[in-house]
């Protein structure tokens, strides 16, 4: 009498669950002593529970596999697992039963059945069973639609469907920062941070680096030859942690010899973000391709090549400069060197530099001293292009230290 | 070798916010980066999904209004899909499919009376949501309603008298030799009642079972505190209702009137005739006395069953009464102990409850010689006893036993003054589920035992042990809201009167505290399921500390309490296992706990520090250690602890279940990979050892469901309740089973109402009928 009351009543059932990961049963132990009024009764019962672990009773954490206890939330990467069950209800035999799970976003439909051919027929109590699987690749509003057509043993055609709507969030906040180096190094800084509401393990988070660039990470310290990560012993991220990821980026050599072509928005990689939570669901991320303004360097860059960090005071040091044209024309270069209060130049100054034809450069090794101590700047040098009489100064290229050699003798 | 390329799958896009140091490169634009294909639509059909939504970012630090907007988003999602709802019939008139999908989550519910389209169409999850929303308002009106049943039945509380309560009756399980005059009553099935009166409320209340059916760690706590309550309205409605509760040191100037609060003893001791001793110069205000024996009461029976009213205390031969020895000279009328008895705590099992009776009698029941028992006793006692009280306690309880101040002595505030919080706090759920479902005939048959079924057959009680177990039943039952109102007394388990040395004249020399350790720990525990793990985590560290000074003590060859004792070698060996004992079981507690908390680095590190005190644990430790790895989702570091388990196993001799272990580390392993076929062989390989083993069955069946072997997985978890029903009626099990019903046919219900009724002649009322998913 349940079945075909109605014409509207099917006699298939569609039914549809979501397979996350299954869960570990968790106890709860109540323990007492032998002594206690309920002496061993306590005990007793929790090594009865088949959910304990035996002869660790009182670990909470359980080997008994749950099945998932709602939808959850799903997320942008995730996999969308689904198990769907048509089963017959009826009492009669049901023919050409053709199941089809459709996945509908805001921009494109896709279909998720395993099999598009039709069932030839299913008998009472029977049921055709399938698992689908779609790596989520859009945040918002999606829809799995199912529909089954099938022929009754009266020849009759009938069809229906069912919506089960869902949700895709946004699992991770990903910010970035670059800083630029005095050489042609570019760091970047990756800010990720969890905004899903359980643990994140994040098994990788790497940059492929565009093709101009190497990349290096600097997330480890190396410890006695091992790899330690910079994040403590465990990689995992509680909901709205963030963690900072710092990448070294250096240009090619075949592209830092072209300084100039290193210049305006270049594209310097993407994000790869791997990630497990419970019991090993997966997601996967890559961000958009991190682009990045190269710093304008006018028409001439100097930059420091050598220079020691720590000085002796009055004592002349050499430094080794890089100075490249980066404009489109052939220069002539004049070197003049101005002493500041504290920092004397030692050599003529004047000199000629000659040519250098765009996106050349030369080293330029300098001599000088410095008459106090502390922290110096190191600023006065001047370079004039004949050509167009155009000077550009240079202060404040380098820092360095300056120290009395005796104070360390004598204290 | 641009990057694009090389990924095998196409990868998922992310916008990101970029912010440049320099600040001369321009963010680049957030662009979805969907790849534009043609759109597919079969049908020629398309589903307009609506403009942008608020994205519900379960951000459990977010402003009320977006948490509220969590759990709207939380329900909708936890009822989506699995069953289908009877408010969904296929011939609903609505709107088109648009019109519902553009609405915001409130209006949906309109939306889905209005949904329409030529086809017959459900949207089986709006509509789900709105059952969901009304379900929870039926049970918060529920909810109030017993509060204010419960309050009407406590205009009489549990010191009413019983039907049953002169006639003292007994449970066909009582141990025979201790029955006396009883007469048996018709029992079909020995289900345990706790605290109940008998009295079962008639409408269907969830009463204490928290909706959230299996407490995962990686599920609770998720968003935050607030979760908890939010999951248990039940709790947050509990009726406060409280007893009268004087301090306990009253009870020994009490002159023996019927006191409020000794009602609760009452409730444990039986109903017999017998004389009541009391003290004439009780209504003088307490001085201190030197003991004196009273012809009543023996001796022996002062020093081993402390009472701490003036309560009678009968045997099964013979009526003692133990009263306290300072004011007992004068005699009292009888007075009617009509109150209930207090019911095994725990399912009956005829041997093991005599069992601790036995033992307790052993403990407690006088001897021919008491001062050889005193001294019989002491080691055992003192190593039992052993605490270290607060400084000011310390310094409070020297002073009572040097000055003989007598027990006024101490302030009220730093006494104790328990109370009975709640009586009928627990219908019986599955009692009500069968009336619901299975009519009044089959629900009839279902019986459980009640405080009138049991034998008051307690010797001696020492009272705090009764709240020990009372409150531990309470915690068993979950009812955690009201435990930690009856433990609210007991502030923190140092006030004076909660130790020996407070009462000098009752227990000479007696030292220590009259709390046994377990409750102290159960104390401790509790507020971690009261969503405060803070608190929990601070006591257990108190405990922790405490353990760990005595055990510095014993190893210095002095006495527990740091002082001057000349120990025998077995005595301290003995004290030392105690103490680590009792250490290793704060330190799983604080594991647990951190667990629960979800502060996985701290809980691995405890778990790790057990194994130097537990080492025949090491194997399960270390697994366990590795499943919460793999819960995390870590699982390289999983293999690690999994690798040392198999060299742990490989050192140790062929033992069956320690290889059991180890495929069960493979297993989930697997499961983790997302290879359920070997996730499944490797349970399967287990089964072939232990063929019995209920998680590897279980967790077979498991698997293959995920394999998409709907109908075999649920034949088998079929198979196992039926069979073995003992192992199996487990809420675990029950949950499963019950899923796939559902995810089977239409017909779930009534195949749960036939779980219902396996369970309904089997569990008792601690069951969390939850599992059922009947309700």
């Amino acid at each position: 009498m349940d079945v075909s009351q109605t014409k509207q009543e099917h006699l298939l059932a569609l039914k549809v669950m979501r397979l996350t990961k299954p869960t570990l049963f968790t106890n709860l132990p109540v323990t007492c002593e032998d002594r206690d009024l309920p002496g061993g009764l306590f005990g007793e019962l929790m090594r009865d529970d088949p959910s304990t672990i035996k002869g660790a009773e009182t670990l909470m954490l359980g080997e008994m596999l749950t099945l998932p206890q709602n939808f959850g939330n799903i997320f942008l990467g995730e996999t969308f697992s689904s198990y769907i069950s048509v089963h017959n209800d009826s009492n009669q035999v049901v023919k050409d039963i053709l199941v089809k799970a459709d996945l509908q976003t805001s921009s494109q439909r896709l279909n998720l059945s395993a099999s598009n051919s039709a069932m030839t027929e299913l008998k009472p109590e029977c049921c055709i069973d399938d698992v689908i699987h779609h790596e989520v690749k859009e945040i918002g509003t999606h829809i799995l639609v199912c529909a089954v057509s099938y022929t009754t043993q009266f020849g009759e055609k009938l069809y229906f469907r069912k919506f089960f709507k869902f949700q895709v969030l946004k699992p991770l906040d990903v910010k970035t920062k670059f800083y630029n180096a005095e050489t042609d190094e570019v760091f970047l800084e990756a800010q990720i941070q969890n905004i899903t509401t359980s643990p994140m393990f994040m098994e990788k988070v790497s940059l492929e680096p565009s093709m101009m660039y190497n990349v290096s990470e600097l997330n480890t310290v190396t410890l006695q030859d091992q790899g330690v990560s910079t994040f403590g012993k465990m990689s995992y991220l509680q909901p709205m942690d963030t963690r900072q990821y710092l990448y070294c980026l250096k240009p090619k050599p075949e592209y830092a010899e072209k300084a100039g072509v290193i210049k305006g928005v270049t594209v310097i990689g993407k994000l790869d973000i791997v990630w497990k939570t419970n019991l090993g669901e997966r997601g996967r991320l890559q961000t958009s391709q991190l682009q990045r303004m190269a710093p304008g360097y006018g028409d001439i860059r100097l930059s420091m090549e050598t220079i020691p960090d720590t000085v002796n005071l009055e004592e002349p040091f050499d430094i080794s400069c890089k100075i490249t044209n980066c404009s489109e024309r052939t220069m002539d270069l004049v070197l003049d060197m101005c002493n500041t209060s504290c920092i004397h130049w030692c050599g003529v100054s004047g000199r000629a530099l000659g040519k250098l034809s765009p996106a050349a450069s030369l080293s330029l090794p300098l001599t000088l001293l410095s008459s106090m101590q502390g922290l110096q700047s190191i600023s006065g040098l001047r370079l004039t292009d004949s050509f167009l009489k155009r000077t550009y100064e240079y202060d404040d290229v380098a820092q360095v230290c300056v120290v009395c050699p005796h104070n360390g003798h004598l204290s | 070798m641009d990057s694009e390329e090389a990924p095998a799958q196409r990868p998922v896009t992310l916008d990101i916010t970029v912010e440049d140091v320099i600040g001369e490169a321009p963010s680049p634009e957030p662009s979805s980066q969907v790849p534009a294909k043609d759109y597919l639509l079969a049908q020629g059909e398309s589903i307009d999904l609506g403009g942008e939504f608020a994205t519900p970012q379960a951000d459990s630090s977010a402003s009320p209004l977006e948490s509220l907007m969590d759990k709207l988003n939380d329900q909708m999602m936890e009822s989506v899909m699995i069953s289908d709802s009877p408010n969904n019939s296929e011939e609903e008139d609505a709107a088109p499919i648009d019109s519902f999908l553009d609405g915001d989550l409130n209006e949906e519910n309109e939306g889905n009376t209005k949904y329409d389209t030529d086809e017959q169409a459900k949207c089986l999850t709006i509509t789900a949501e709105i059952e969901v929303s009304t379900v929870q308002q039926n049970e918060d009106s529920e909810f109030k309603g017993t509060e204010e049943t419960n309050i009407q039945e406590y205009v009489t509380p549990c010191m009413s008298s019983h039907p049953d309560g002169l006639s003292p009756s007994s449970p066909k399980c009582e141990e025979p030799t201790l029955e006396k005059g009883t007469h048996l009553k018709e029992e079909p099935v020995p289900v345990c009642t706790i605290f109940s009166q008998g009295k079962h409320p008639h409408s269907l209340i969830p009463d204490g079972f928290q909706p959230t059916l299996i407490k995962s760690p990686s599920f609770s706590l998720g968003s935050g505190g607030g979760t908890d309550e939010a999951v248990t309205p039940s709790k947050l409605t509990t009726p406060l209702v409280c007893q009268p509760s004087p301090s306990l040191s009253k009870f020994f100037t009490d002159n023996g009137q019927t006191n409020p609060a000794s009602d609760f003893f009452d409730s444990f001791m039986a109903p017999s005739s017998f004389i009541s001793v009391s003290n004439p110069n009780a209504e003088i205000a307490p001085r201190p006395k030197t003991p004196k024996t009273p012809i009543a009461t023996t001796p022996e029976h002062q020093l081993s069953s402390p009472s701490f009213s003036t309560l009678s205390v009968p045997t099964a031969n013979s009526a003692h009464v133990s009263v306290p020895t300072e004011f007992t000279e004068k005699h009292q009328p009888p007075f009617a102990q009509t109150a209930p008895a207090l019911s095994q705590p725990l399912p009956p099992a005829p041997s093991s409850q005599s069992q601790p009776f036995n033992h307790l009698q052993a403990v407690f029941s006088g001897s021919d010689d008491a001062f050889a028992k005193a001294i019989s006793l002491s080691e055992v006692d003192r190593r039992h006893d052993a605490w270290l009280p607060s400084e000011e306690t310390r310094k409070s309880l020297i002073s009572v036993a040097t000055q003989q101040y007598g027990p006024a002595y101490g302030e009220t505030n730093r006494l104790t003054m328990p109370g009975l919080k709640f009586d009928n706090l627990q219908g019986d759920a599955v009692k009500d589920l069968m009336l619901r479902f299975l009519g009044e005939q089959a629900a009839m048959k279902r019986q459980v035992l009640t405080a009138s079924s049991v034998e008051q057959s307690f010797v001696g009680l020492q009272q705090l042990i009764l709240w020990f177990v009372r409150l531990a039943l309470l915690t068993k039952l979950k009812l955690f809201q009201n435990a930690e109102l009856e433990f609210d007394p007991f502030g923190d388990l140092d006030q004076l009167d909660l130790f020996y040395e407070f009462y000098p004249t009752i227990y000479p020399g007696r030292r220590g505290s009259m709390v046994p350790f377990s409750m102290r720990l159960l104390h401790a525990e509790l507020p971690q399921h009261l969503a405060k793990p803070q608190e929990a985590l601070d006591r257990l560290h108190n405990l922790k500390t405490v353990c760990l000074t005595i055990l510095e003590n014993l190893e210095k060859c002095l006495a527990e309490d740091g002082s001057m004792s000349s120990l025998t070698e077995e005595n301290t060996q003995e004290s030392l296992k105690l103490w680590r004992s009792r250490l290793s079981r704060v330190l799983y507690s604080m594991a647990n706990c951190l667990l629960m908390m979800k502060d996985y680095v701290l809980a691995v590190e405890v778990y790790q520090s057990i194994i130097q005190y537990e080492p025949q644990q090491r194997v399960q430790l270390l697994s366990g250690i590795g499943r919460i790895f793999l819960q995390i989702g870590d699982i390289k570091t999983a293999e690690v602890y999994f690798r040392n388990v198999e060299q742990a196993c490989q050192m140790t001799d062929v033992n069956p279940s320690l290889t059991t272990c180890v495929l069960m580390n493979r297993a989930f392993v697997h499961l983790s990979q997302n290879n359920y076929a070997e996730a499944h062989a490797a349970f399967i390989e287990v089964l072939k050892m232990d063929p019995k083993n209920p998680v590897a069955n279980n967790n077979a069946a498991v698997c293959l469901l995920y394999l998409g072997r709907l109908k075999e997985s649920l034949g088998k978890l079929e198979g196992l309740v039926q069979q073995d029903p003992a192992l199996y009626l487990h809420e675990s099990v029950l949950f499963n089973l019950t899923t796939m019903y559902e995810l089977e046919s239409s017909r779930s219900t009534q195949k749960k109402q036939a779980l219902l009724e396996a369970v309904a002649c089997r569990e008792g009322d601690s069951f969390n009928t939850q599992c059922l998913k009947l309700a």
